[in-house]
């Protein structure tokens, strides 16, 4: 079972990015959860989701909730809160744009440094900053192939009647990919 | 079947609901059920069928009420201050012997309550509710395909004993996303109309009559209902109980979080199992059978502060071993807004086994 915990600010695209984590693997027929930070959320407030995924058919998920995180994307200061919901050894795709440079992370985790809003503006999908940070997130853990992991987010998108910005969002995912 | 889908298992309720045929949905939002009649707002009226946002739970049931007696499905959703409010008309409803569903999503504690993923209306909802002497069958899914499953089921139960059934989710339930595969839709107009649906034709003398039957036919009937109920409705899950020394009783969100505290349990050679009941009345005494003669142990564990299920493993234990006092424990978690943790569970589950944990029952 894999766990990844995408956060950062509501707005930001976390939950999308979590969802289309959780499309993925559902089209891999593997059983997934996908659960939201749940409670008084806004706008511009803290936002999360974890993600869980089973590696082969069949294996069921048990906690739904926040638990030994495999991967933590980090999408502004605060998510780096949940380090402590993560895994010895666990990877953390950190928006270097949101969070200090000077900042102090934990030996035992490996911290892929990424900004975002610049991968973004650059490839001029600046809506896309989860898309990167997913992008670098998928070539780190190598959870699924570079090229099927772009056609399932393509195919999540094409199922919320959104398959026109496929382009740009294929762009966003490799300007991230690239990056790490 | 159709094409598995994502989707929250509030959403989840809605749909089942829209393909069992549902008719007819009034309510009154509340978190964390909102999204029940958010969905429904936009698909009932594109299906021609009817969703109102009540002016209130107690209107919301008082029109369910009326909507049931003309044999239609129907459906009302709230969370646990909501259901309150709709205790009268549900004992109403099971003067009447209506076929109504409702769905509570809970949330946490007293009066207004928390936006808590809590399990504190389970004592409210085994036990009727309302005034009077009913019961309704409760059923608690534990995912958001259960969801899904319990919703259609509910309304075979419904019809079939002509009694209220309530799905008692949770917050962590309704909130979760899951691959879910519906059954195939069932038209609203395919489905026959009971004998004693009030039609708005002329009540010819051998219609049953709407007003509650109070002579003693109706309790004897009523009681001759609820023991057929216990007898033939109880459903549960069991994992690894055959050889269990230690058998946790968990349902909803929390069992998902035993499940995984097994696992780990397992692995460290600990015997430990679960039976998980997916009704909650009539509770699943006969998953006793299952358990082994020499189990040291029954847990109830559930996410309220006074253990609203203890009593009901500790009856279920009574009722099987009758030659010797297997203790029953308690583990009730007092935790706003979240669900234990599986280390805090499997350190809880421990300490029954190292006798540090007193019995209960």
């Amino acid at each position: 079972m894999k766990e990844i915990i995408f956060a950062g600010f509501g707005g930001q695209g976390v939950l999308t990015g979590g969802l289309i984590l959780s499309f993925m693997a559902a089209e891999k027929d593997l059983e997934t959860t996908w659960m939201p930070a749940y409670g008084a959320t806004m706008r511009g407030g803290k936002a999360n989701c974890v993600v869980k995924m089973g590696e082969v058919g069949g294996e069921r998920i048990g906690n739904p909730l926040m638990g030994h995180a495999d991967a933590l994307i980090a999408m502004n200061e605060p998510s780096l809160d949940y380090l402590g919901k993560t895994k010895k050894g666990a990877v953390v795709i950190v928006n270097s744009h949101g969070v200090d440079e000077n900042y102090e992370y934990p030996s035992d985790k490996k911290v892929y440094k990424v900004d975002s809003v610049e991968l973004a503006e650059k490839v001029s999908n600046e809506q896309g900053q989860n898309l990167v940070m997913l992008g670098a997130m998928m070539k780190v853990t190598e959870l699924y192939p570079k090229d099927e992991a772009i056609d399932l987010m393509c195919k999540f998108f094409a199922s919320k009647g959104k398959e026109k910005y496929n382009e740009k969002n294929i762009a966003a995912f490799l300007a991230g990919y690239d990056a790490v | 079947m159709s094409e598995t889908v994502l989707m929250k298992g509030n959403e989840a309720v809605a749909e089942a609901a829209l393909r069992a045929g549902l008719d007819f949905y009034a309510a009154y939002p509340i978190t964390p059920q909102t999204e029940i009649l958010e969905y429904l707002s936009k698909k009932m009226p594109e299906l021609g069928r009817v969703c109102v946002q009540a002016d209130s739970e107690i209107t919301a049931i008082n029109m369910i009420m009326g909507a049931a007696y003309t044999g239609k499905r129907v459906l009302t959703s709230s969370a646990g201050p909501g259901i309150s409010l709709k205790q009268e008309g549900l004992s109403y409803c099971a003067a009447n012997d209506l076929p109504v569903v409702y769905v509570d999503v809970q949330r946490g504690g007293n009066g207004l309550a928390n936006m808590g993923s809590c399990q504190t209306e389970y004592k409210r909802e085994v036990t009727g509710g309302g005034n009077g002497d009913y019961h309704a069958i409760i059923l608690a899914p534990a995912s958001v395909q259960e969801t899904a499953d319990m919703v259609s089921l509910a309304y075979e139960l419904a019809e079939k004993y002509r009694n209220i059934v309530g799905i008692m989710t949770e917050a962590t339930i309704g909130q979760l996303v899951e691959p879910v595969t519906f059954k195939e839709a069932v038209d609203p107009a395919s489905l026959p109309v009971p004998s004693w649906a009030k039609t708005g034709k002329m009540i010819s003398s051998s219609d049953e009559p709407i007003k509650p039957r109070i002579k003693d036919a109706k309790p004897k009937a009523d009681r001759a209902k609820y023991f057929q109920m216990k007898e033939e409705v109880q459903m549960w899950e069991s994992t690894n109980v055959d050889d269990a020394d230690y058998v946790v009783f968990a349902f909803g969100a929390p069992s998902r979080v035993v499940y995984d505290a097994l696992l780990i349990l397992r692995e460290e050679g600990q015997k430990i199992g679960m039976i998980r009941p997916q009704t909650l009345w009539p509770y699943p005494e006969k998953a006793l059978e299952e358990l082994k003669e020499d189990v040291k142990g029954l847990i109830s564990l559930e996410t309220n502060c006074t253990g609203q299920m203890l009593p009901d493993v500790a009856l279920a234990r009574d009722l099987h071993f009758k030659d010797r006092h297997v203790p029953v424990y308690s583990c009730a978690y007092i935790v706003l807004d979240r669900i234990p943790t599986v280390m805090q569970v499997v350190d809880d589950i421990k300490a029954i086994i190292s006798g540090q944990t007193e019995e209960a029952y």
